[in-house]
């Protein structure tokens, strides 16, 4: 299932294809000519510090902002600058930075919102039991407003909430954000599990080590820019990488 | 006692009226964080809809309310998605208060020029009788009025509560970009919330039309008016839109009654600034948090 190849070999292979995405806030550029390439099936990463662009670029692939320039494919279909709630329909679903989950409706409620999607509003009821089977703890937490749920429930709210869709790439925009080393570790099981279901990943994070042990396949974005890709274990052992990500001289 | 008792009736049913004729601008400052000025215009135009209805075809305000609903619905979802939009999308949430206010004026001076500046109202059969408890006496059609509003205030609040619908605007209210981003159509939600809301504010306005006599230029006291009952009850529900609208309802009778009815303006600022000092969220505060 988990596909090793570069970019290059995959590219009929590809289900997520992004080229020379740029995005300015106001005059000032945030991301520039980004381009990624993600294989069906596998787990990529983004990677890269504070204000480096990552989030900006996910909210552009998943319709939230228009790009500047560049163009954005899913699965073969040009999907640049349609808007976010048809990208979702479409089984692309991000999960947003901070959770932002709706705190002032139910756990239920939240998960009930996004099952009502087109693509998934069928099997809604069994999706509901699939992400209360994956979270024991939102089941019992079910008829409480999600506002009133701990940093690391909302986060996993966050994620049944994106599961709902039913999506075939799963964007997490740095899921790993507040929480206790136990919880980050449970998270990055999660994602693997996940990703063995089927579902291809991306994930966002500046916990690069534990990133870039799960990852096939990675890119590092900085001031902006990918200034370096490859497989995950390489970068891992990557002099540039470990200097600057992983406090290694 | 009895004219304590006949104030508080009187202040009840007045309330009533000002609940739903405010209810929407509540929605649409909570779903849309815009303060609404073309709100009292929605109102009086179901007013004249309703009389127009009335004069031409014999139509009964009550049942005026729903073509009138329909049709302020359709403007209420193009407004939005066309005037509104393009204001808030070029300028910022500021520039719908200068926006809203221009078309506020537009809209009354296009009624004047219709049906002129005098005093309209509508005066079907049953205008005129009045049920009886006792020492205490009401208008048959004051007690009809009380009943809509509260039935089409607790239809919207079962409608938000209980139907993915108003799941979908609680949710945009809160949270507009992960509600885009879990497949709602926020754009939509937003006109369809300026749809609804207009057709209530029409709906009020037919039965209002029945009740008080109407003007062009009322539209002004109708947007106040709203504002005071958000104020007063809390942002975005209609529970917060029947306390406030009781409450104010009450606090003109009772003014009228034993102050003045020329102090009624007075007193409601009074209690509008007590309120902002006392409890800026109004009485059940933001049904959809503090996000705005
Ligand atoms: N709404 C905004 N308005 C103006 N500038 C913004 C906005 N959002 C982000 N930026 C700027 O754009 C750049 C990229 O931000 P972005 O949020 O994409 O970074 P990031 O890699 O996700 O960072 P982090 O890891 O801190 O989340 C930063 O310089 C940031 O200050
Ligand atoms: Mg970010």
């Amino acid at each position: 299932m988990t596909s090793t190849g570069t970019p290059a070999e995959a590219s009929d292979n590809s289900l997520l294809r992004v080229e020379g995405l740029s995005y300015d806030y106001a005059g000032m550029g945030a991301v520039e000519d980004c381009t990624l390439d993600i294989p069906r099936g596998g787990i990529a990463a983004l990677i890269g510090g504070n204000g480096a662009g990552k989030s900006t670029s996910v909210k552009m692939i998943a319709g939230a902002l228009r790009p500047r320039s560049g163009r954005v494919s899913f699965d073969g279909h040009d999907i640049t600058g349609m808007p976010a709630h048809q990208i979702v329909d479409r089984g692309l679903a991000l999960v947003p930075e901070g959770r932002l989950v709706f705190q002032h409706l139910s756990v239920h409620e939240n998960l009930l919102l996004a099952g009502h999607v087109a693509r998934a509003r069928t099997a809604c009821k069994q999706n509901i039991e699939r992400v209360f089977d994956l979270f024991p703890r939102l089941r019992e937490r079910r008829q409480q407003n999600a506002g009133s749920l701990s940093g690391g429930e909302q986060q996993m709210l966050a994620i049944g909430r994106g599961l709902m869709t039913m999506p075939r790439l799963l964007i997490l925009d740095e899921p790993s954000l507040g929480l206790s080393p136990i919880l980050v570790g449970s998270i990055f099981s999660l994602v693997k599990r996940l990703n063995e279901d089927g579902i291809s990943v991306l994930l966002v994070e500046q916990n690069v080590h534990q990133t870039l042990a799960i990852a096939d396949y990675a890119y590092v974005l900085e001031k902006g820019r990918i200034v370096q890709q490859g497989e995950g274990r390489r970068l891992l052992d990557d002099p540039k990488v470990k200097e600057a990500y992983l406090g290694l001289a | 006692m009895f004219l304590f008792l006949q104030t508080t009736l009187n202040g009840l049913v007045l309330g009533g009226l000002y609940s739903l004729a405010a209810v929407g601008f509540s929605l649409i400052f909570g779903v849309l964080g815009i303060v609404n000025l073309t709100h009292g215009i929605f109102v009086v135009a179901g007013a004249f809809g309703a009389l127009v209805l009335y004069n031409e075809f014999g139509l009964d305000p009550l049942l005026a309310m729903l073509p009138v609903g329909i049709v302020l619905f359709a403007v209420g979802y193009i407004y939005q998605r066309t005037v509104i939009h393009w204001a808030i999308s070029r300028a910022s949430l500021v520039a719908s208060l200068v926006v809203t206010f221009g078309v506020a004026m537009i809209g009354r001076n296009l009624m004047q020029l219709t049906f002129g500046p005098d005093a309209h109202s509508i005066t079907p059969s049953y205008s005129f009788s009045s049920l009886t408890f006792g020492p205490l006496q009401i208008d048959v059609v004051r007690v009809v009025a009380l009943g809509a509003s509260l039935v089409l205030l607790l239809l919207l609040a079962l409608v938000l509560a209980k139907t993915h619908f108003g799941r979908a605007v609680r949710a945009t209210a809160q949270q507009p970009l992960a509600a885009e981003l879990s497949g709602l159509n926020v754009q939509r939600l937003h006109g369809l919330t300026f749809g609804i809301s207009a057709a209530l504010a029409g709906a009020s306005g037919a039965i209002i039309g029945i009740v008080q006599p109407f003007t062009p230029a009322s539209e002004v006291a109708w947007t106040l008016n709203a504002f005071i009952v958000v104020v007063l009850g809390g942002i975005g529900s209609p529970a917060g839109a029947l306390v406030g609208g009781i409450l104010l309802g009450l606090i003109n009778a009772y003014t009228a009654q034993y102050i003045g009815p020329s102090l009624t303006q007075a007193a409601m600022f009074l209690v509008l600034v007590l309120m902002l000092l006392l409890r800026p969220n109004g009485l059940l505060g933001n049904a959809f948090g503090e996000s705005r």
